[in-house]
């Protein structure tokens, strides 16, 4: 169903306030305008497809009564040739509705307005016809701010229905009103006018040229987008591939270095070993005399063994002589311990007795070395 | 809202309105409650503040109907007074009357003081009609409303209020007001005329609020106007029985009028029997009546003799006699008690009988008092003083 919205001017409203604020009683009059039905279609989340049909009257014009009750009488009956009258050069397809202005009454239909209305309805073959409602009032006691109230009416199987009545720029205004054609008053100049230079803006079709103009352009950098997606595309796919080439790469690489890895560790170790010769060489090679770098064996007595060669069946016996003198050493330790408790006159005897062991030992030693 | 005396009211409006408003606030009684005359507040100007007063031409008007106040807004034009007024029902939007219903309208004569009035009380005849179409919404209480129509007594003089239907419970409720056709002319004047509020004309309105649509919770109450109450014996004499669960009104209705029917009679009658009381003993008792209530024949006093033994009788009779036995004052000429006043002795139980005429009483009064005297003149000389 249609949702009428009525549409005004200030210059207009503003006319009938200010008409009505000069005459010391209620006024009335016919309101003139066009009327518009709109389709609006709007697509939101839950619904793909909403069509709003919305009635737009557009209130252009007022023209008021010199006195009350002026078309029609007391019990309501309108008198046309009064309303033909009242119109005078103005057609009845214009006619939009009537008003009144009540001044300190409630905001209301009252009874004979209800009546007049259904009459006029009747009179002027409009099953839309408007009425608006003004109710001014003084708003101070002082009498210094007064308000008007104002609503529009209309009626629908017998029922009267308050209409929304918008003031063009005042208020919130919704973006599509900004780009609708303007409503105003066409005289025959203004409209020759345009006319003459609407061939400068307009193509055939009735659209601005530039609007084409600016379509073109729009096609143009649609197409540009297009081919810069598609290199953008091809770019990434490349990239994807070498991504996954280097990826395999750097798999088959971690393989075979752990399989080296695995394999170089042992020689590592021998190439320690080779290196440690190798000092051991050079440095015997620069400090050979040098008794401070060389390394000695020792006797229990603290002389130098005399350096030899050593062959591994000798080094095997030299480190078997080496273990029977650490059992030695480890006998006389346990021996010196027990020593120390004993008294002190036994000491050198003690002392001699491991002397007397010692070098027995060191003499089978010696014997051995001699064999 | 402001209430506005009609003075002040006649003042304020445009001298061109007066007329019309004068015979509103003055002589204004419209409906079944008619005690009161409608009340006008907010008188407010349609012309400019530059106008010099007083030049109020619009008002609302408060008119009792069916147990209820409508405030209705009227409104002229001041610089127009030539012009029918135009009106707004307040809460009732829906009643738009048949203009053609309405003659004072659509001939209006503005230089008819009560023209205004008239087409008032036809603006009220429509809503009551528009009231009754609403009952519709609800058979239980339409066929309340066919039913006492039907009856010419109650018919013409009834008012309904059909409530708005509650939309959180879905209840409809109704009040029916009417107005009983009880006939209280012949209630003594005297009865009538000792009220401080001016009586008007005198009425018995019966209220049934029907509070749902289905008759369950009925309240009926009874409006008098303060003559008759006053007469019947105040607002405790008279109590009306409760609806009958079930019941309807065109049963209830006569019952309750019937009760008050034989109220008043009652009182009439008993008006008239001692009316008839009065003269009996001023017959038999002649030279010994010293006084008596000549419009209400309510008091008697009597001085008589007994052996040289002189004392004053007075009778009092109840509102409900016969059926309540008068008082008897038997009081002595010469003695007093301690406080100064004369001795008495108060009689409440002597024989008697309601069947008895007047004749038969003042008889068998004077029996009475040749039997009680002794006593009494004992009693006078043993407490009393000289």
């Amino acid at each position: 169903m249609a949702e009428p919205t009525v549409r005004v001017s200030g210059i207009v409203l503003s006319s009938l306030m200010f008409q009505h604020g000069n005459t010391d009683s209620d006024a009335e009059g016919l309101v003139l305008g066009e009327s518009r039905v709109e389709e609006q279609i709007t697509i939101s989340d839950s619904q793909a497809d909403r069509i709003n049909i919305q009635e737009i009257y557009y209130v252009q014009k007022h023209i008021a009564c010199n006195k009350l009750n002026h078309f029609y009488s007391g019990a309501g009956e309108v008198n046309s040739v009064a309303v033909q009258k009242l119109l005078a050069d103005n057609k009845q397809d214009s006619v939009l509705g009537w008003y009144r202005q009540r001044r300190n009454s409630d905001q209301q239909l009252s009874f004979r307005e209800r009546i007049v209305h259904q009459s006029l309805k009747a009179s002027l073959r409009n099953p839309h016809l408007l009425f608006l409602l003004l109710t001014p009032h003084r708003a101070s006691s002082a009498e210094s701010t007064h308000r008007t109230e104002y609503c529009a009416y209309i009626s629908r199987n017998s029922v009267f229905l308050s209409v929304p009545l918008l003031v063009n720029n005042l208020g919130l205004q919704e973006p599509q009103s900004y780009w609708k054609l303007p409503v105003g008053r066409p005289s025959e100049r203004y409209s020759a006018t345009i006319r003459r230079h609407s061939s400068s803006f307009f193509s055939s079709d009735g659209l601005l040229r530039d609007v084409n103009d600016v379509n073109a352009m729009n096609d143009s950098l649609q197409e540009e987008l297009q081919a810069a997606c598609r290199e953008v595309e091809d770019s990434e796919r490349q990239l994807e591939t070498l991504q996954s080439e280097v990826s395999a790469l750097r798999k088959r690489s971690r393989e075979r270095r752990k399989k080296s890895e695995a394999a170089g560790r042992t020689g590592e170790e021998e190439e320690d070993q080779r290196r440690n010769l190798r000092l051991q060489e050079a440095v015997g090679a620069l400090f050979k005399r040098s008794p401070l770098f060389l390394t000695q064996t020792l006797t229990l007595q603290g002389f130098p063994v005399p350096e030899r060669t050593f062959s591994g069946e000798e080094e095997e016996e030299e480190e078997e002589e080496e273990a029977v003198c650490e059992e030695d050493e480890a006998e006389c330790e346990e021996e010196e311990a027990e020593a120390v408790c004993e008294e002190e006159t036994q000491e050198n005897t003690h002392s001699r007795k491991r002397r007397r062991e010692m070098a027995a030992s060191s003499e089978r030693k010696r014997r051995k070395s001699e064999s | 809202m402001n209430d506005i005396s009609p003075e002040v009211a006649l003042h304020r409006i445009s001298p061109e309105l007066r007329p019309l408003l004068c015979s509103v606030v003055r002589n204004g009684r419209v409906g079944l409650d008619s005690t009161n005359c409608l009340r006008v507040t907010d008188l407010k100007t349609g012309c400019i503040s530059l106008t010099p007063g007083p030049c109020c031409d619009r008002f609302k008007l408060h008119i009792p109907y069916a147990g209820e106040t409508l405030k209705w807004d009227i409104i002229f034009n001041a610089q127009f007074p030539e012009l029918p007024p135009d009106f707004i029902f307040g809460e009732d939007a829906e009643f738009l009357p048949e203009p053609s219903e309405l003659p004072h309208l659509v001939q209006w004569d503005a230089g008819n003081p009560e023209c205004l009035l008239q087409l008032v009380k036809e603006l009220i005849q429509q809503y009551h009609h528009y009231q009754c179409q609403r009952l519709r919404e609800s058979s239980r209480l339409l066929f309340e409303y066919d039913s006492l129509l039907e009856d010419p007594n109650y018919g013409r003089n009834m008012e309904i209020y059909a409530g708005r239907k509650n939309s959180w419970t879905g209840e409809f409720s109704a009040r029916f007001l009417l107005k009983l056709p009880v006939d209280f002319s012949n209630i003594p004047v005297y009865l009538l005329k000792d009220t401080a509020l001016d009586p008007g004309e005198d009425v018995a309105l019966l209220s049934v609020s029907f509070e749902d649509a289905e008759a369950t919770q009925v309240f009926p109450k009874l409006y008098l106007s303060p003559s008759i109450e006053h007469a019947l014996g105040g607002s405790s004499a008279l109590h009306i029985p409760a609806f009958p669960s079930g019941g309807c009104l065109i049963d209830y209705v006569p019952q309750v009028c019937q009760l008050l029917n034989n109220k008043v009679q009652y009182i009439i009658q008993g008006y008239h029997k001692r009316r008839e009381y009065i003269a009996a003993f001023l017959s038999h008792f002649g030279m010994g009546v010293v006084e008596y209530d000549a419009v209400g024949f309510t008091k008697l006093t009597l001085l008589l003799m007994w052996k040289d033994f002189c004392f004053l009788v007075h009778v009092d009779l109840p509102l409900y006699f016969p059926r309540d036995q008068p008082t008897l004052t038997f009081q002595s000429v010469y003695h007093f008690t301690n406080s100064g006043q004369l001795y008495s002795q108060v009689q409440k139980s002597y024989p008697y009988s309601p069947r008895w005429d007047g004749n038969e009483m003042a008889k068998r009064a004077k029996a009475y008092f040749k039997s009680f005297i002794p006593q009494f003149q004992e009693g006078a000389f043993a407490n009393g003083k000289l």
